[in-house]
């Protein structure tokens, strides 16, 4: 048996710049950012970060999961939201968002052909609060759904129970390149026949906890206007703005969709990975692990670097971050005579972690089915290192044929997809 | 119960909370009677308000649509089948009952809190210094298993109660019994000499764990020798439940008898007038 093609049919989106697939798409169109004023919610941790990419119409800020809200017509059950992060109510919205749009009934959700790959850092402010109580109460003071609730496969023990799935089941944890790992496996899945579809679930808590030690590693951005906080391949850039949110997408057989007379919103062609083998946070200067990932996504893909037209970059704003994808671009394309487009929706968006790759697979299916690229916010003064590059600074009214979406992780684990018009 | 920690997260409070407060802060989702009677059991040691507070902490964790099978039964409302209450949530609720009463629960003997009579008569018992242990003894499939010779895809039990003499039990038929294939051919009807069989089990699990003066390796020689009087009323299908109940009726060594039916759905399925097992010594086995 050949191997299986694979759609992306379902999407759902919570997120600082929309909480839905319409919002998203306005505010990419718009270059509206998702940006609101960050101070810790512990008002005695001392911090200078003054942005985080806000999840607006969901307040999940309390250390009592049953003062959280969300917005209509979101209802989670209490037995149900006890295990959840704080970050779960999101993924309950996604989900029920990717179901509907891919129009699945509940027996396609729930057989042996359909799987969940999820990522998610877990939740260290539960951590956090389930220690803290540990160490005064004992464990059996403890909430029961402690464990379950904050640990770093979290989502997959929650979704899995809760939308009965019965198929292959996995959390992914390579930080920043998470939920490129969870897309490119559960790609695998169904193009090898061992799955027929697939939903990949990716999502992050905004809290202190969350944020917080990314200022300790000096990866933040301290900057109190956005277009100064975020701003990837600008001269001036200085760190990133942290984002919470989450993101789900459907994959799905070519037989599957044919089968449900579905439209979807994009082909994933193929990925490919590779790593850095060099610093533990750092990713190499010369993009080497990037370099590879992106030319064996497009093999795996079966497409020539000069059919890649738009690249969705990873580019968070950090100085050295940007520099080691610029060269990497350079390498694979520019030095090939090739000058696809190229921007970063995190000058929007923020940097999701774990998150981040799903949520820019999802916007670039979005772009693709919308027929938009979308720019590159808040540059006002391109760094020379990319003045080779084609960074694109408004949001085009003409779509893609064949994307590209890059994710780089800790320790230099770099994932590449490769996405194409249907 | 929350996945509060500390508040750590929140301002610090410049005192130390009191007695009091803590306590309205465990409770603070439940009835203001709720709290009321359980502030007044702080001061007064009152066992008659125990129903109140232990009442007003299990309909805190309901959701809404069976909060009125809660206040509208009686002590005999079981937990998990009436309220719709996990193992999860019945940990939360006990919880929240051990920091409201200051009493302190064994994971095993939660396992004998099936309704709530048992949870109200157990707490009473803790706090009046009297030791009551619940009336009837449940068994979960994992214990069952432990104890019974038989085991899957042999074994007809799933979970058990024993309440002295007597001992019931349940068995879900799930369609996916081998030999419902052949019995009968397109038709699987729960044939009746394993619900029989299902009987003797019941039967040999209530003399297992109830006898303590049995010799070591009594669960491997125990077996079944006769049965008289049997009779079966109605026909058992996958998706039923059977309802299997025993009562020792006499114990003459190595001979023990029991008597024993099963419902399903309240309806009689099949009665048996005696099932007689022998327990006999290792070597003569």
């Amino acid at each position: 048996m050949g191997a299986q093609r694979v759609f992306v049919t379902g999407i759902g989106i919570v997120s600082s710049i929309g909480n839905d697939e319409a919002a998203v798409v306005e505010s990419l169109r718009g270059l509206k950012h998702g940006f609101e004023a960050f101070s810790p919610q512990n008002s005695s941790i001392p911090s200078d970060v003054k942005l985080a990419g806000t999840v607006k119409g969901f307040d999940v800020s309390s250390a009592d999961f049953e003062d959280w809200t969300f917005p209509e017509p979101y209802r989670i059950r209490r037995d149900v939201l006890r295990s959840l992060p704080p970050h779960g109510p999101y993924l309950h919205a996604c989900m029920a968002q990717a179901i509907e749009s891919a129009g699945l009934e509940d027996a396609e959700v729930s057989n042996l052909d359909t799987g969940i790959y999820t990522s998610s850092a877990g939740s260290a402010r539960l951590i956090h609060q389930n220690t803290s109580r540990l160490h005064q109460l004992g464990p059996m003071r403890c909430p029961p759904t402690g464990i379950v609730a904050s640990i770093a496969g979290t989502l997959s023990f929650n979704l899995v129970a809760q939308f009965k799935i019965r198929g292959n089941s996995c959390g992914f944890s390579s930080a920043c390149a998470s939920s490129g790992h969870a897309l490119g496996y559960a790609y695998d899945d169904i193009a090898l026949g061992r799955q027929k579809r697939m939903f990949v679930a990716a999502g992050e808590d905004l809290n202190d906890e969350s944020l917080l030690p990314f200022s300790g590693m000096r990866a933040l951005s301290l900057e109190g206007e956005p277009e100064r906080a975020s701003c990837p391949f600008d001269k001036s850039r200085n760190g990133f703005v942290s984002t919470g949110g989450g993101t789900v997408l459907v994959l799905e057989s070519e037989e599957e969709v044919q089968r449900r007379g579905v439209t979807p919103y994009a082909e994933l062609l193929g990925w490919g990975q590779a790593s850095d083998g060099h610093n533990v946070a750092m990713s190499h200067p010369e993009g080497l692990g990037l370099i590879e990932a992106m030319q064996r996504a497009l093999r795996s893909s079966g497409i020539a670097a000069g059919e890649i037209d738009y690249v969705n970059a990873h580019a968070t704003s950090t100085h050295v971050g940007d520099l080691s994808e610029g060269r990497a671009l350079k390498k694979v394309f520019v030095e090939q005579g090739h000058s696809p487009k190229v921007s970063s929706t995190k000058a929007l968006t923020g940097h999701g972690l774990s998150l981040a790759s799903a949520l820019e697979a999802a916007i670039v299916s979005l772009c693709l089915r919308k027929g938009i690229t979308p720019g590159s916010a808040h540059i006002r003064e391109l760094d020379p290192e990319f003045e080779d590059l084609n960074i694109i600074r408004e949001t085009l009214d003409e779509g893609p044929s064949v994307a590209l979406s890059n994710s780089s992780g800790f320790g230099g684990a770099n994932v590449s997809l490769v996405f194409r018009k249907v | 119960m929350s996945n509060e920690g500390t508040n750590s997260n929140l301002s610090a409070s410049p005192a130390e909370p009191n007695a009091e407060e803590l306590l309205k802060e465990t409770l603070k989702r439940c009835s203001p009677e709720t709290i009321t009677a359980a502030l007044a059991f702080r001061q007064s040691g009152d066992v008659s308000l125990v129903p109140t507070v232990v009442l007003g902490i299990v309909e805190r964790f309901l959701e809404p649509e069976v909060i009125d099978t809660l206040r509208n039964g009686d002590d005999s409302v079981k937990f998990m089948e009436d309220l719709g209450m996990d193992s999860l949530t019945m940990f939360e609720a006990i919880m929240m009952v051990e920091e409201s009463l200051g009493v302190s629960i064994k994971n095993e003997e939660l396992w004998d809190l099936r309704t709530v009579g048992d949870l109200k008569g157990f707490i009473s018992g803790k706090l009046s210094g009297v030791e009551v242990t619940a009336k009837s003894k449940f068994y979960p499939i994992e214990q069952i298993a432990a104890v019974l010779p038989q085991q899957k895809p042999f074994l007809f039990l799933q979970t058990a109660e024993i309440d002295g003499k007597n001992a019931s039990g349940t068995y879900a038929i799930s369609g996916k019994e081998d030999f419902l294939e052949g019995h009968f051919k397109d038709n699987p009807v729960f044939p009746a000499s394993i619900m029989l069989e299902a009987l003797g089990q019941l039967g040999v699990f209530h003399f297992l764990a109830t006898d303590e003066s049995q010799a070591d390796g009594a669960e491997e020689s125990i077996f079944f020798t006769g049965a008289d009087g049997v009779r079966c009323h109605r026909v058992c299908k996958p998706g039923e439940t059977l309802e299997l109940s025993v009562e020792l009726k006499r114990r003459r060594d190595p001979m023990v008898v029991y008597s024993g039916k099963i419902l399903v759905n309240g309806e009689k399925a099949a009665s048996v007038e005696e099932i007689a097992l022998i327990v006999a010594p290792k070597e003569q086995a």
